[in-house]
């Protein structure tokens, strides 16, 4: 009985926290001060004192693991030392984890990973699941074949196959500009980049498809990357929901790296600008 | 605070059923074709483990042992990605159509083998007393009786062969998983999805599971 009670109270101040929440916005709303750092959140990862962070390993120049020393590096792990910095006060507190395209989503959900720093694009169908950030990084969707396919534009490629990474905005990228030009190309997803590479040297496909500077690094002496871009790319800095503290953390270090000219800087050091 | 399992990825999900239905279809056809060359493949080599000829037992044994102890992994990758260097491009259909099936051949192989060795000698002996010859003994002698004591597990091995097909997910095979994964990770919605593509896999395996137990227990009845 004593159950039940308890279930429909929570139940009704929930309610009523909802209702004050919809309607409260005209009123003067009584929004905790952000200068206590009182946020649940924070408070857990200060406790822990160490920022766990999701990166991409595979990625060069963002986050890449280097196979001679084992270390992981790239402009996405500094821009987390610098996060690790304005929570905890010490850039070296940060636990970095490989994280792909299919693990991102879930590692954010159980809390295994506070941030996912790794290629993450900002749409609208993802904001419904995860906090997003201000965009720190903005690219469009390249084009990279075989230097002797005398492939030079997408027009090139009608017939063919381009390859895609999982959880890579690009395809959608692609369909769009393949409808407008009224092309007939076929888009096999595969789950990692070097998948998708190799499938490219052994000619399974004709083409690799992701954002231009992720494609960069994947360059060698066989082939090209076309001028064309397509469809901007924004990256962005992914908290669960419900992480409000650290979304806002994320946020002011980009605002302040930004205004600082530190992004700059950090985007010159990576050779992304 | 929207969880992995929120109404609205179940929603999305039942939306874009068609995504589902055209990777379950192509996982039954592939599984299908695949389990067709897998028991000719197993046959064949199957009698060929337990021929006189040690040329034939040879290589029965260089089939078993090379595909049981590489992993389908690096044989699909293989087929898929090195054999274009030899100037052989197959289709991702017959990639993992060839590839899985090849796999449970070297499975099949070894229950048919098995079931054959199980069969008393004195059976051989009394078909060629009757006038049969190898071949004809093991057509209408052996085999089917073996086939008697190979049903349960050779059912076990189709169970398998159907999970087996999702490796296709990583060269793109355009089967049940490669779908689940494509539209699971461009909207982050892998609660349901999963979920679902998992229920799929569960209404095609079992049956054939309970079947097999099925064939088991009525094997322990007839002995």
């Amino acid at each position: 009985m004593k159950k039940i009670y308890t279930l429909a109270l929570t139940f009704v101040i929930g309610f009523s926290l909802l209702l004050a929440a919809g309607c409260g916005s005209s009123s003067a709303s009584t929004t905790p001060s952000s200068g206590s750092g009182a946020a649940p959140d924070i408070k857990n990862a200060k406790d822990r004192g160490v920022l766990k962070i999701g990166v991409k390993v595979d990625v060069p120049k963002f986050g890449f693991k280097d196979p001679n020393t084992g270390k992981v590096d790239g402009m996405e792990i500094d821009l987390a030392r610098a996060i690790a910095k304005k929570i905890l006060g010490d850039e070296t507190k940060i636990d970095v984890q490989p994280v792909t395209a299919k693990t991102r989503g879930p590692l954010l959900d159980n809390g295994e990973v506070d941030f996912v720093i790794a290629t993450f694009t900002i749409t609208d169908e993802r904001k419904k699941s995860y906090n997003f950030s201000d965009p720190y990084f903005e690219d469009g969707v390249a084009l990279m074949v075989k230097k002797d396919s005398g492939i030079s534009d997408l027009t090139g490629l009608n017939g063919k196959k381009i390859g895609v990474a999982q959880s890579a905005t690009s395809k959608k990228a692609l369909v769009d500009e393949i409808q407008k030009q009224n092309l007939k190309i076929d888009l096999p997803e595969f789950g990692t980049y070097p998948e998708i590479k190799a499938a490219l040297d052994s000619r399974r496909i004709d083409c690799f498809s992701v954002d231009g500077a992720i494609l960069a690094g994947y360059l060698d002496d066989s082939t090209v990357i076309l001028p064309a871009r397509y469809s901007p790319q924004l990256y962005g800095v992914a908290a669960k929901k419900g992480n409000e503290g650290l979304s806002k953390a994320a946020n002011d270090t980009i605002a302040e790296l930004k205004a600082s000219g530190e992004m700059d800087k950090l985007l010159v050091k990576w050779g992304l600008k | 605070m929207p969880g992995p399992f929120a109404l609205f990825k179940w929603e999305a999900v039942f939306q874009d059923w068609r995504v589902f239905a055209e990777g379950f279809g192509m996982t039954i056809l592939v599984a299908a074709l695949a389990l067709v060359l897998a028991l000719l493949l197993g046959i064949l080599f199957g009698m060929m483990g337990t021929a006189r000829s040690k040329t034939l037992r040879c290589l029965n044994r260089v089939y078993v042992e090379f595909i049981q102890n590489t992993p389908l992994v690096i044989q699909i990758f293989f087929l898929y990605n090195g054999l274009p260097y030899a100037g052989i491009m197959l289709p991702v259909f017959w990639v993992g159509m060839l590839g899985i099936g090849i796999y449970h051949g070297a499975y099949v192989a070894e229950v048919v083998r098995a079931g054959i060795l199980s069969i008393p000698k004195g059976q051989f002996e009394a078909a060629y007393a009757q006038g049969f010859s190898y071949w004809s003994a093991m057509r209408y002698v052996i085999l089917p009786q073996a086939k008697q004591l190979a049903y349960p597990s050779l059912t076990n091995l189709a169970v398998n062969l159907i999970k087996n097909t999702s490796v296709m997910a990583m060269v793109a095979g355009g089967e049940l998983m490669y779908h689940a994964d494509s539209w699971s990770s461009a909207n982050l919605y892998y609660g349901p999805a999963y979920v679902i593509t998992g229920l799929l896999y569960i209404s095609l395996c079992y049956p054939l599971a309970t079947y097999a137990r099925h064939l088991e227990h009525r094997l322990e009845v007839s002995t």
